[in-house]
């Protein structure tokens, strides 16, 4: 028997694919890779537009940077310093991530009309 | 400060202790930001006691999902540390009920009552439908391994881990039986004993199943030639069925030392997964 040899991202992306078919990736999910692709970044911002609870939002990132579709970075300490806050951590989709994203938006066309674009900055 | 307040910051401490070491500061730092966040800026909009509880519960499920992943990754290094860890846990599942009990000679009354009470009852069945209805497969190796030559033969190896982990896994079982129903003895007194009994009889079962099908779940996602378990799922999907005759699902071993081929639907010419050896030139694709 043959076996086919993925690149690891490719892997991911079959992996999360296989999710996908058999329902693993559940709607939640998939409405929070569509707020990350809008350009919300951080935990609260996305609870803010998905209405989502924290003990939903909070696993699923940590899920998904697990599995590389979403990776994280800590805003400048400056940046934060500016607008007198803590420094964020925010999170954005990987390539691997996007095409998840893409395929669940053609899984689940209507989630385009469910969260607006990103506007303005958040305070 | 404010009570809301007050119980968001004891969560905050409580999710830190829960949190694995390594990932602590990161994630307090994080949390505190999204908590700023939610007192100044514009948050969801909530009753501040229905906020309060959802952030609390939040930190809690966020802290216990690290330490379920942290503790998944750790459990399944190697067939050592899976028995080392039920061997720990079930140890201290004794010291437990012997504090409770105050004696050894009472624990040992307590604990062989219990077992011929109850969980023998549940658990003899049980194992006795698991391994009649436990299908036989053929040995999954293609031949001899390679390599240094063990005292142990493979399939020796393979069922002295598959029984040493039924054994143990069972026996935490139990043991977490006892403990988790003493303090309902204790509420029911001698009054409400039989409510007490169909509790542990009831536990013990959902107990035994669950072990059985973990242990035995768990084997069959084992490395042939190491014991690790199996990672990087793979899906092999429809277009294979054109090209490979076959789809389904490959598992790794992060070692190197083979691949398990899952299929997608059991049929005659493939009832069983199916694992493929591989040589040491292929190991460097699977380093962890």
């Amino acid at each position: 028997m043959d076996v086919v040899w993925t690149s690891s991202e490719n892997f991911r992306y079959l992996d999360c694919e296989k999710k996908m078919s058999s329902g693993k990736l559940s709607h939640s999910v998939a409405i929070l890779l569509k707020a990350l692709s809008l350009g919300y970044q951080f935990g609260f911002e996305i609870m803010d537009v998905t209405g989502l609870p924290s003990g939903t939002v909070y696993p699923a990132l940590r899920r998904l940077e697990r599995d590389g579709l979403v990776t994280s970075n800590w805003e400048a300490e400056d940046a934060a310093l500016k607008e007198s806050r803590p420094a964020r951590r925010y999170y954005e989709l990987t390539r691997t991530g996007r095409e998840a994203e893409s395929t669940a938006t053609k899984r689940y066309p209507l989630l385009s009309r469910l969260i607006p674009e990103k506007l303005e900055k958040a305070l | 400060m404010s009570l809301g307040k007050r119980a968001l910051e004891s969560a905050l401490a409580l999710g830190e202790r829960l949190v694995p070491p390594a990932a602590r500061a990161e994630w307090a730092q994080e949390w505190r930001a999204e908590l700023w966040h939610s007192e100044h800026g514009r948050g969801p909009a909530r009753g501040d006691g229905q906020r309060v509880l959802s952030l609390a519960y939040g930190i809690f499920a966020d802290a216990l999902w690290l330490r379920m992943d942290w503790f998944q990754n750790w459990a399944r290094v190697s067939a050592y540390t899976c028995l080392w860890v039920l061997g720990a846990y079930s140890l201290l599942c004794v010291l437990v009920e012997r504090v409770a009990e105050g004696s050894w000679r009472e624990f040992f009354a307590v604990v062989t009552a219990r077992f011929l009470g109850s969980f023998a009852f549940v658990a003899a069945p049980a194992i006795f439908a698991a391994i009649v209805t436990y299908p036989l497969r053929p040995l999954r190796c293609n031949g001899a391994h390679a390599g240094a030559k063990r005292i142990l033969s493979t399939r020796t190896r393979w069922n002295l881990f598959l029984a040493a982990k039924l054994s143990l896994t069972l026996l935490l079982g139990f043991l977490a039986t006892v403990v988790a129903t003493e303090p309902a003895r204790a509420i029911a007194g001698v009054r409400l004993a039989w409510a007490a009994d169909w509790l542990e009889l009831l536990l013990s079962a959902l107990v035994v199943t669950v072990s059985l099908r973990w242990a035995l779940l768990d084997q069959e996602q084992r490395c042939q030639k190491c014991l690790r378990s199996l990672s990087q799922p793979t899906r092999v999907g429809p277009a294979s069925r054109n090209f490979l005759e076959w789809s389904g699902m490959a598992l790794a071993c992060e070692d190197g030392h083979g691949l398990l081929h899952v299929p997608e639907m059991d049929g005659s010419w493939c009832w069983y997964d199916l694992w493929v050896e591989l040589d040491s030139s292929l190991t460097g694709l699977f380093g962890g």
